[in-house]
């Protein structure tokens, strides 16, 4: 039951429309933005603790990303996509400054900021791993999905790491998403079942 | 050029939602997006996964970081505000040293204007009074012309005789040079010789018509030509010392000099 309501709650979620607090939002009304920040801070501060892997960056760094979306809030076109992306954009940006700030000298070809924070670890090792569908995926889509999203990789970048050709990272990139769809669309299935009982 | 298929293929609606592409293919894809509806549908549902997979994922910040967050925004704010006031201040402070720079400028020259126009006044009394001098001089100098004139239109009349009233033994140095005209009835003397005499006592002009001295009046010490007063018939001309002011009657034991009119 607790998963359940757990995928009811995340359901309502995605349904939600923020249309309204994010009008608020431009008006410069302080309790919107604490209400978009209830709802998003968690995803995004994930993404950033998986890019950075240093709990304490990672909160300032949640903190300046949602300072700037405070501050920038004029600038988001919901014409242009959903206000999530708009955010997690900002914050993947703003992470990848502090890693290519901190090893200015690993800007190479292949741009694998990533790579020299493997030994600086401070970090609760499970803050690092998959939650949810993905983990149901197989390894290497599962790991296409985490070079980009999770770990602010290019597709560039991502299918070097990974050693195969960029057109096959792509395919993986594309496949693991309609999976992920799949799976959603399953447990959208068994929440209109629930409702379906109730 | 970028048309559905390429978008598709090359994965670059996936690399849009994660701000991977630039900002030349970010505006085709978004022209694309808003042509093509079907198209909109992919990214539509992408974006939901892509959230839905954030969400899955979510872990949940101290909440110290929204605190912080809220209290930097309302500490921004009321910095601005500050800076807002500090600025109205400034304003305030800079028209107030205009308007008291001002002020001041005026004051000074207030005084200036009126330390000046009570000199100017002052000049102008001082004016005012040498020009009330100077007309006095004017006056004393037309009345003296005028005198002088006079006594010099007598003495160079044709009819005017001279005559010199040398000093007896009682005045040896002294001597007075008279004018004398019958028809114009004038006389006119200089007394540029006679010795000074002092405060208590003047010399007295007299004429003597048959026996008899009539007054002509005091020497005016201070002139030295005077017009004395003509008197009909007189045979000579005397002056004598006496108290000062004149007497009714010469001194005769004083008498210091006469002539004797022909």
């Amino acid at each position: 039951m607790d998963e359940q309501s757990s995928i009811f709650g995340k359901f309502l979620t995605l349904m939600e429309n923020d249309t309204a607090l994010i009008e608020q939002l431009k008006k410069g009304d302080e309790r919107a933005l604490s209400g978009l920040y209830d709802k998003y801070s968690a995803a995004i501060y994930s993404v950033i603790l998986k890019m950075i892997k240093d709990e304490g960056k990672a909160q300032d760094i949640l903190q300046e990303t949602f300072l700037t979306v405070w501050e920038k809030a004029e600038q988001y076109d919901s014409s242009k996509g959903r206000f999530y992306t708009w955010v997690f954009r900002i914050a993947r940006n703003k992470t990848l400054n502090i890693l290519r700030k901190n090893e200015p000298l690993i800007q190479s070809d292949d741009l694998s900021v990533y790579k020299n924070k493997e030994d600086a670890i401070r970090i609760d090792p499970k803050f690092l791993e998959l939650n949810g569908a993905i983990t149901q995926l197989e390894l290497h889509h599962r790991q296409a999905i985490e070079l980009v999203y999770f770990r602010g990789l290019t597709h560039r970048e991502a299918h070097q790491e990974m050693d195969v050709p960029l057109g096959t990272f792509k395919s993986y990139v594309r496949q693991a998403l309609k999976q992920l769809r799949a799976s959603y669309a399953k447990a959208m299935n068994v929440l209109l079942l629930i409702l379906y009982v109730l | 050029m970028m048309d559905k298929k390429t978008i598709l293929e090359k994965g670059l609606l996936e690399q849009y939602i994660l701000g991977e592409l630039s900002l030349e293919k970010r505006h085709q894809v978004e022209q694309i997006l808003r042509a093509d509806s079907k198209l909109r549908d992919v990214f539509d549902a992408l974006e939901r996964d892509l959230e839905r997979l954030g969400m899955d994922n979510a872990i949940s910040p101290p909440p110290a970081v929204k605190n912080n967050l809220l209290d930097k925004i309302k500490s921004s704010r009321s910095k601005t505000a500050q800076i807002d006031s500090q600025t109205n201040r400034t304003n305030f402070k800079f028209y107030f040293g205009i308007a008291a720079s001002l002020a001041a400028l005026l004051l000074v020259s207030s005084f200036w204007m009126y330390s000046e126009l009570s000199k100017l006044k002052g000049e102008v009394q001082s004016i005012e009074t040498e020009n009330v001098n100077l007309n006095g001089t004017v006056e004393d100098l037309k009345g003296k012309l005028t005198q002088n004139t006079e006594l010099y239109a007598a003495i160079t009349h044709p009819d005017t005789k001279q005559y010199i009233l040398e000093g007896n033994a009682l005045m040896p140095e002294g001597k007075i040079i008279s004018y004398v005209n019958r028809s114009t009835k004038s006389v006119v003397i200089n007394t540029e010789r006679l010795p000074k005499l002092d405060e208590a006592h003047d010399y007295q002009m007299w004429a003597d018509v048959e026996g008899e001295m009539i007054n002509m009046g005091v020497i005016d010490k201070t002139q030295p030509l005077i017009a004395m007063n003509y008197i009909d018939h007189s045979e000579s001309l005397n002056v004598t010392i006496e108290p000062a002011g004149g007497n009714d009657h010469p001194t005769v034991e004083r008498l210091v000099t006469n002539v004797i009119l022909r």
